[in-house]
């Protein structure tokens, strides 16, 4: 299992390199942006590249003869997109840090919780689309929700007003809290799920 | 089907008839509709699926490794996956087949690909090596040294050998058995001894056949006045003919030639 987490940092060796210059750049250009945003596209690079980088080869035939159980190989794609959206994270952080760009833990925490909510979606989706569309639906997917994020928080803000008086009655811990609950659940069903769609795949 | 432990397994077939997916099936990559495959005894399930694996030495007729690494980065993913790899080996062969280790694969020639797997496949003492087309692409001086190579590792007639392949002369090389399909059907299951003995190609005049003397035979193709055939029953074609018809020895690939126009379902 650690070989297969540490197998999507070998097959983008190259990548990896590009990684820290990456995160530099929105700290120096990326100023008008929310810390959240970046961390989360920082949290993101390593996982959807390591799908990226599968899809190129009959990766599947090769993993799927190698010694592992297919139930082994999906999870290892989630366990390791958790430890490396933290690494990554952490990792991003000091960048920021170094460049004097202000976020707050609430930025991380937001972060994370896309994160979960964007792999939730998006990797079991990979496992359904057919070779050589995951870079492009990730990308697209990616854009869609950086754009459509802030007009449903506004339209949640104006028209559901239940809703936001309700969230703005939750004190801050009940308010992480339940936001934890709800990402880390859906990231937990959507591996399920991906495990069920993995299991009946043929190559 | 059975594959005997112990024995090389050739495993010949048109294009198509059905070879890659065997395999893959028998890698539990694919699903089968209908049947059972048992490798080492066992069915692929959860229990055994990894054990089964562990013990099995693979090489596909395309490439499945990651192109744009080289061979060390390639090592660093495969190796730790085996629990009886061996490095020493892994390099032995490397050297042997003379591969460059800092390379990607993407830059490799065909050939090169080919000793890329089977190095993979040799290195961590597997049981039961299974190659789809080894031979295939493949310079004609180092095919000579694959099938020397299989050789020696068959010598001490610890492992089982099954490889697909269209150049039948490597099979009758180096095959002990020869299981032919065509169509997803097995046509037979047999040892080279027995094949040889049991087919024939026949010759004669074009006026000795009829519709029950062509019965003897899987196929014919006639011209003008003479006649070819296969059988796979040279003794009785010998008995009821007698000096009529000249008989010669069928190789594999006229076997196969043959039998793609073959009447018999069976052969």
């Amino acid at each position: 299992m650690f070989n297969l987490i540490k197998k999507d940092l070998v097959i983008q060796k190259s990548q990896i390199l590009l990684f820290i210059p990456f995160i530099m750049f929105f700290a120096i250009f990326g100023d008008h942006m929310s810390p959240f945003f970046i961390f989360l596209i920082s949290s993101l690079y390593i996982p959807l590249n390591g799908y990226i980088y599968d899809e190129q080869v009959e990766s599947n035939i090769l993993l799927n003869s190698l010694p592992y159980l297919r139930k082994e190989i999906v999870a290892a794609k989630y366990i390791g997109s958790v430890v490396y959206m933290i690494l990554s994270i952490v990792v991003a952080s000091i960048i920021l840090y170094i460049f004097d760009f202000s976020f707050t833990f609430r930025d991380v925490a937001i972060a994370a919780g896309l994160f979960f909510i964007f792999t939730a979606v998006a990797f079991p989706l990979f496992y359904v689309l057919k070779p050589g569309y995951i870079g492009v639906a990730a990308l697209s997917g990616l854009v869609v929700f950086a754009i459509l994020l802030s007009p449903v928080l506004e339209f949640i803000e104006k028209h559901l007003t239940s809703i936001t008086e309700f969230i703005t009655s939750l004190s801050t811990t009940a308010l992480y809290l339940s936001g934890a609950a709800i990402s880390i659940g859906l990231f937990l069903v959507s591996w399920i799920v991906s495990q069920m769609i993995y299991q009946r795949k043929v190559f | 089907m059975q594959i005997k432990q112990g024995l090389v397994t050739g495993f010949v077939g048109a294009n198509g008839a059905g070879k890659s997916t065997t395999m893959k099936l028998m890698m539990n990559l694919l699903q089968a509709d209908e049947g059972e495959i048992k490798v080492f005894g066992k069915s692929h399930d959860n229990n055994n699926e990894k054990e089964i694996k562990e013990r099995i030495g693979f090489v596909y007729d395309s490439n499945i490794f990651y192109e744009s690494l080289n061979l060390k980065d390639i090592r660093r993913i495969i190796a730790p996956a085996y629990k009886n790899w061996s490095d020493k080996q892994f390099y032995d062969y490397i050297k042997l087949f003379e591969l460059p280790l800092n390379k990607a694969i993407k830059t490799f020639s065909k050939g090169m690909q080919m000793k890329t797997s089977l190095a993979l496949a040799l290195s961590h003492d597997a049981e039961f090596i299974m190659m789809d087309e080894p031979t295939a692409g493949l310079d004609p001086v180092f095919r000579r040294e694959l099938l020397d190579i299989l050789k020696d590792l068959m010598a001490d007639k610890r492992r089982t050998l099954f490889f697909s392949t269209h150049i039948t002369s490597d099979l009758e090389q180096i095959a002990d058995q020869i299981t032919f399909i065509q169509r997803g059907k097995i046509l037979f299951n047999e040892s080279i001894q027995d094949i040889q003995e049991r087919f024939a190609l026949v010759k004669g005049k074009a006026n000795l056949l009829n519709p029950s003397t062509e019965k003897s035979f899987i196929s014919v193709k006639r011209s003008s006045n003479e006649f070819q055939a296969l059988t796979n029953n040279a003794e009785e074609v010998r008995k009821s003919f007698g000096d009529q018809v000249v008989l010669e020895n069928a190789t594999l690939e006229d076997i196969m030639y043959y039998a793609k126009g073959a009447r018999h379902q069976y052969v």
